[in-house]
């Protein structure tokens, strides 16, 4: 950021403002989410805008961990899938639903009770992987905490497998699927919106747990300078582990949404969500939580408008190919995190 | 805590089969006899049929039904003293990779098939992906291979590139099959959705395998011929969520063909055009038609029993079969005992009869060569099996194969999904079959 | 940097005794080590099968065709190791080379084309297209961090089969590509079944010839410029190593032997399908690697050939062992199923008790453990293996 300029007139001109507000960014975003609501219509819109929550919830766990401990947390992906599997096994197993609830106050519990046994579940899940398989290498080569990542990521998947058994499996989809409101002329499923909205929110929380609090502060400032952070008196395994907590949380959180929106589930669910959740994490600049977010939403563009203009295979690979294309030319990502690259 | 116990049980039961192994791996493989050794006139020894399917993970339901098929007619023709003096014994190899069909694995089985003298004959493979793999090899050896399910028009029609996969010896028919081919299977669907279900503009999705594809190319061939109009798109099998495709649907579109077999794919496409409001026919090949709403994984169980009514599928062998009663009341009986796969599958019979071919075309051989040695049995066995002029009495009726090593039968049986079955979870019954044999 | 400083660090630290003067002779003749060792290897397999239990499985021809299928996977665990074990980049899309190299061969001589280009050359040919897409992805993304590259070569292993897939004007996308020529030498065509030997013994060549050349890298000035970027790429360039161009030619060198194994397999299967090069694929030769014993040469060919004999026979074995004498428990457990479980577990162990892997190569093992002999790490490695 350059002040120079901006110290020596008393009142900065407006692109001067615009500039210091970094806007750019966001507006790429917004002006890319509004051609492509001009190519594909409001239908697929929402689809894109559904889609892509899910995959910024799970963005959001990469871009935490990657931003604290630098750490491409390969498993995060069957974290999320161990979250939607959580999810159904709190919704049948535990409040003994297997379809949609018609009242909603009834509804609103059940959800409730769902989100925090699934988030809190799986934030205790992450932390644990977090105890067990990637602190014991915090100070090994690179190399290593990668590839156990790998492993816990097969171990998870094979756990699920052998419980869950490898067919994809129906879970309850407690907010009817049919059920369809009519917004501005537009007919969209109340689970879309659902799933939308619990993503936001979401994500507000989290930007103002991590700007406002006091664990909040900690997280940033072991980010930017761990060695830092301790002499100022931060509990740095503390804060990793928090960190691991959340972001394996809102993973859960994902998962819970996968399930009432798809209601089916695999094991294998978590390798290609976790992929492309990473690519929008990258896109979005990596370690930056509203870039990861902002992420999410361009990779569920993508990939819809792929299938709206009926190049449906090729839409995995235009996934990949934003991914290459990102590393290759803005490494640091949309919105420029300075974690981005630091060989 | 569960987690960790089973986990602990299976590393457990790991380590104890590892003990195990080591010590009685003789036993593994009872009664096969030395190569070459001398046997008593009555009873000459053990003669192997090997079979060839995906077993595990999400392939079981359709290989272990398969599998169980074949095993019937086996064990039917060892209680009834063996074939020629021989026992007989089922030699069962698995290539399921990781819970799907593994072209490599499939090549290395059918490698072990043709390297042990005492196999005269090999039930499967499953899918055509594995068939093109397999036929080289099992031609070379000039092993007698039956499939119950494959349908890739291109494995044993030269004018769609066969001979590749018989490169070496063009002539020797080593592969047959009892099901109907997929230039037949998906046009019989095509006329079947324009004339019967008066469908005009179809929404065609392949899952990108080499059957799908296939099965959707002919269909779509044969729809567009007959006037209706095709809108294409490709969707890999383990995609989750089709709603970009379906929203993309042109208004006028009044049906679906989904060409493939169901991982969840095709169940997950038929829930959300549901959820979508789109109540339209869905129609699919054999693929789709792969069990009950109880049956984990099946079509019908992922969508939902309502969702899944207006669906209707092809089943590339004879549905209504004279002696299919029984056979499942066999089937049943026999396997009682097995939790998961107690109830015949679409190809149980196929494989009893593919089974069934090659244990007559044994006993006819030995019946004119009873003291032929191994190697001679085998190609014995080839030889007979793909005359043209042989017949066989099989639980699907009188079986032949032409010139190609296909069916001179070619039934297309037609289901339907009848939501109220299998109490209320749903299930295919049978509509109507087609012969399509050409004259 | 001096050259002193160099020599110690390459000279084992076997010391006095028999075994101390073997490996000091086998260092210093790697060659005529690895001729000898994998001719006796080679020798030795197929008589070992015939004895039992070996022999009561399968016969000799079945079990020397299954070598033959390992030894394409020793043949990429040899190739990924230069990769992740000598340069210390993580590659997640390793199949996607093995692709291109069995669909360069597969264009070159099949009916899908019409061409029936010989084998040999191709051999070559498949290796250099795979290195060519090596440096191709490896030339943009080889400037970042290690772990971009990882996640980077993760999304290209996914890519390539879906380009095959949908590319059907070119590769016949799903129906893969059939009638490919087994190689030919002396107007002889190798033999699909029946005789295992001719490719038994090209492989055999094949895994001798990228053994050498892989041990020739590693004791030259390339191979000690890998290890120096391994161990601290920052030193490593601030010694004077062009990084990026010593990580591309590891990423091009390991590109081509998974090219190289691509071409074989083409020949030997004669069908290719999309189906074939699938992540798991990737993931299989990395545990090869990783639990070989990273940067071993000899240790990840052992890895490889143990693997995929547990995975491709024993586990099969086991099922079927179960299956026939109907343990309650044990017959409904499939073995096979849970070979990534088994790999997930032994990646995480070996990470935290033994991260050299079990057949460790001295230098790696002297890196992982830093604690115990730190000074020797820092002062006698590092800077030795920086170039002089």
């Amino acid at each position: 950021m350059t002040t120079t300029t901006t110290v020596l007139s008393a009142r900065p001109s407006f692109v001067e403002t615009f500039q210091r507000l970094r806007l750019g960014p966001y507006l790429f975003v917004l002006g890319v989410a509004a051609i492509d609501y001009v190519v594909i219509g409001p239908n697929q819109f929402v689809n894109a805008l559904t889609i892509g929550a899910i995959y910024a919830l799970v963005a959001l766990g990469y871009t935490m961990v990657y931003g604290i401990i630098e750490l491409i947390n390969f498993a995060h992906g069957d974290v999320f899938m161990v979250g939607a599997f959580t999810s159904m096994f709190v919704l049948t197993q535990a409040l003994g639903q297997d379809g949609p609830i018609d009242s909603p106050g009834m509804l609103a519990v059940v959800l409730f009770i769902n989100f925090t046994i699934t988030m809190i579940a799986l934030g205790i899940l992450g932390a644990a992987i977090e105890r067990f398989a990637y602190r014991p290498l915090r100070h090994a080569p690179r190399l290593a905490p990668l590839i156990t990542a790998i492993g816990v990521s097969f171990i998870l998947q094979n756990i699920i497998q052998i419980i869950y058994g490898p067919s994809p499996i129906n879970t309850p989809q407690v907010i009817d699927p049919a059920a369809r409101v009519e917004i501005g002329g537009v007919s969209i499923g109340v689970v879309n919106i659902f799933t939308i909205v619990t993503a936001v929110l979401l994500m507000i929380a989290l930007q103002m747990l991590v700007s406002r609090t006091k664990i909040g502060r900690a997280m940033r400032s072991t980010a930017s300078d761990r060695d830092a952070a301790q002499l100022m008196g931060v509990d740095i395994n503390r804060t990793i582990a928090i960190t691991f907590f959340i972001g394996s949380a809102l993973a859960g959180a994902a998962g819970v949404v996968q399930g009432l929106y798809f209601g089916n589930i695999q094991f294998t669910l978590g390798f290609q969500a976790g992929l492309k959740a990473f690519t929008a994490a990258v896109l979005g600049g990596i370690g930056n939580i509203t870039g990861a977010a902002l992420g999410g939403f361009v990779i569920g563009f993508v990939e819809v408008t792929a299938g709206a203009l009926g190049f449906f295979v090729w839409g995995q690979a235009a996934v990949f190919a934003v991914l290459i294309i990102t590393l290759v030319f803005r490494p640091s990502g949309l919105l420029g995190q300075q974690l981005g690259e630091r060989t | 805590m569960k987690l960790r116990k089973l986990g602990g049980l299976a590393l457990g039961a790991m380590l104890v089969a590892a003990a195990c192994n080591t010590g009685g791996g003789a036993t593994a493989t009872p009664g096969a006899p030395a190569p070459g050794a001398t046997q008593a006139p009555v009873d000459k020894g053990t003669l192997k049929i090997g079979v060839t399917l995906p077993l595990s993970g999400g392939a079981a339901a359709d290989g272990q039904p398969t599998m169980k098929g074949a095993q019937l007619a086996v064990d039917q023709a060892n209680e009834a003293g063996g074939i020629g003096g021989y026992k007989l014994e089922l030699m069962v190899l698995d290539h399921a990779v990781n819970g799907k069909y593994n072209e490599q694995q499939g090549a290395q089985d059918m490698q072990t098939f043709v390297g042990d003298s005492a196999v005269v004959g090999v039930v499967g493979p499953y899918n055509s992906a594995v068939a093109k793999v397999q036929i080289p090899i099992s031609n070379d050896a000039g092993v007698l291979q039956c499939s119950p399910a494959n349908t890739n028009e291109a494995l044993t029609k030269p004018e769609f590139g066969a001979l590749d996969y018989r490169k070496n010896f063009p002539e020797r028919i080593n592969y047959v099959r009892v099901a109907a081919t997929d230039d037949i299977q998906g046009p019989a669907m095509a006329v079947y959705d324009f004339n019967t279900l008066k469908l005009r503009n179809l929404l065609v999705v392949d899952d990108v395998t080499t059957f799908g594809k296939g099965v959707a190319d002919n269909f779509q061939k044969k729809f567009e011929e007959l006037g209706g109009t095709v809108q294409r798109v490709g969707a890999p099998a383990d995609t989750t969520d089709f709603n970009s495709i379906i929203s993309a649907a042109k208004p006028e579109t009044d049906g679906v063909y989904y060409g493939g077999v169901v991982t969840s794919g095709a169940g997950l496409l038929l829930k959300q055009l549901r959820q979508q409001g789109k109540t339209f026919p869905f129609t699919g090949p054999d693929g789709i038609v792969n069990g009950s709403g109880k049956a984990e994984g099946a079509l019908i169980q992922i969508a939902g029993a309502a969702a899944s009514a207006g669906s209707y599928g092809t089943i590339a062998a004879i549905g209504d079969f004279p002696g299919r009663a029984d056979f499942e009341a066999a089937y049943a009986e026999a396997f009682k005992n097995d939790a998961d796969f107690n109830t015949a599958g679409a190809y149980s019979g196929p494989a009893y009869a593919c089974a069934t071919i090659i244990l007559k075309s044994l006993e006819e051989f030995l019946k004119t060569s009873p003291d032929a040695d191994q190697a001679a049995i085998r190609e014995g066995v080839r030889a007979w099996a793909s005359d043209t002029s042989n017949t066989f009495d099989t639980v699907l009726g009188t079986e032949s194969f032409d010139k190609n090593g296909d069916t001179t039968q070619p039934f297309i049986s037609f289901y339907v999904v009848d939501p109220a079955a299998a109490d209320g979870a749903g299930d295919w019954v049978f509509k109507e079959q087609l012969n399509f044999a050409q004259e | 940097m001096t050259a002193a400083n160099t020599k110690l660090s390459r000279t084992p630290a076997g010391g006095p005794g028999l075994r101390g003067r073997l490996s000091d002779l086998s260092s210093r003749h790697r060659s005529i080590a690895v001729i000898v060792g994998m001719s006796l290897v080679a020798l030795v397999l197929p008589l070992i099968v015939l004895l039992p239990p070996f022999s009561s499985f399968s016969g000799q021809t079945v079990w020397m065709d299954g070598f033959t299928i390992a030894g394409i996977y020793v043949l990429l665990a040899l190739g990924l190791n230069v990769v992740v074990g000598l340069a210390g980049l993580l590659d997640l899309g390793y199949a996607a080379f093995f692709a291109i190299g069995a669909y360069t061969y597969a264009l070159a001589a099949s009916p899908f084309t019409g061409w029936d280009l010989p084998f040999w050359p191709m051999l070559l040919v498949g290796a250099v297209v795979a290195a060519i897409f090596g440096i191709l992805l490896g030339a943009p993304t080889l400037r970042l961090r290690g772990d971009y590259l990882a996640i980077v070569t993760l999304g290209f292993g996914e890519i390539v089969p879906i380009v095959i897939l949908n590319s059907s004007k070119y590769t016949d996308g799903p129906n893969g590509i059939g009638g490919i020529s087994p190689p030919t030498l002396l107007d002889t065509r190798f033999p699909t079944t029946g005789n295992p030997w001719p490719f038994y013994l090209t492989m055999l060549v094949l895994i001798i010839l990228s053994m050498i050349f892989i041990y020739r890298l590693q004791d030259s000035r390339l191979g000690r410029a890998w290890m120096a970027i391994r161990e601290d790429e920052l030193a490593a360039a601030a010694n004077g190593v062009n990084t990026v161009v010593t990580k591309l030619l590891a990423f091009a060198i390991g590109a081509s032997t998974a090219g190289l194994a691509g071409v074989f397999l083409a020949s030997k299967l004669q069908t290719v399908t999309p189906n074939l090069f699938r992540f798991d694929v990737s993931f299989t030769v990395l545990a090869m690697v990783v639990l070989g014993g990273m940067g071993n040469v000899w240790g990840v060919a052992v890895g490889a050939f143990i693997i995929f004999m547990i995975q491709s026979v024993f586990l099969k074995q086991l099922n079927i062992f179960f299956n026939n004498v109907q343990v309650p428990i044990l017959s409904d457990i499939d073995f096979l199923q849970y070979q990534f479980l088994l790999y997930g577990i032994a990646l995480v162990a070996m990470m935290l008790l033994r991260p050299e892997g079990l057949f460790p190569s001295r230098r790696r093992r002297r890196e992982l453990h830093t604690e115990e002999d730190e000074v020797f790490a820092e002062h006698g490695d590092a800077m030795g293996a920086a170039p002089e």
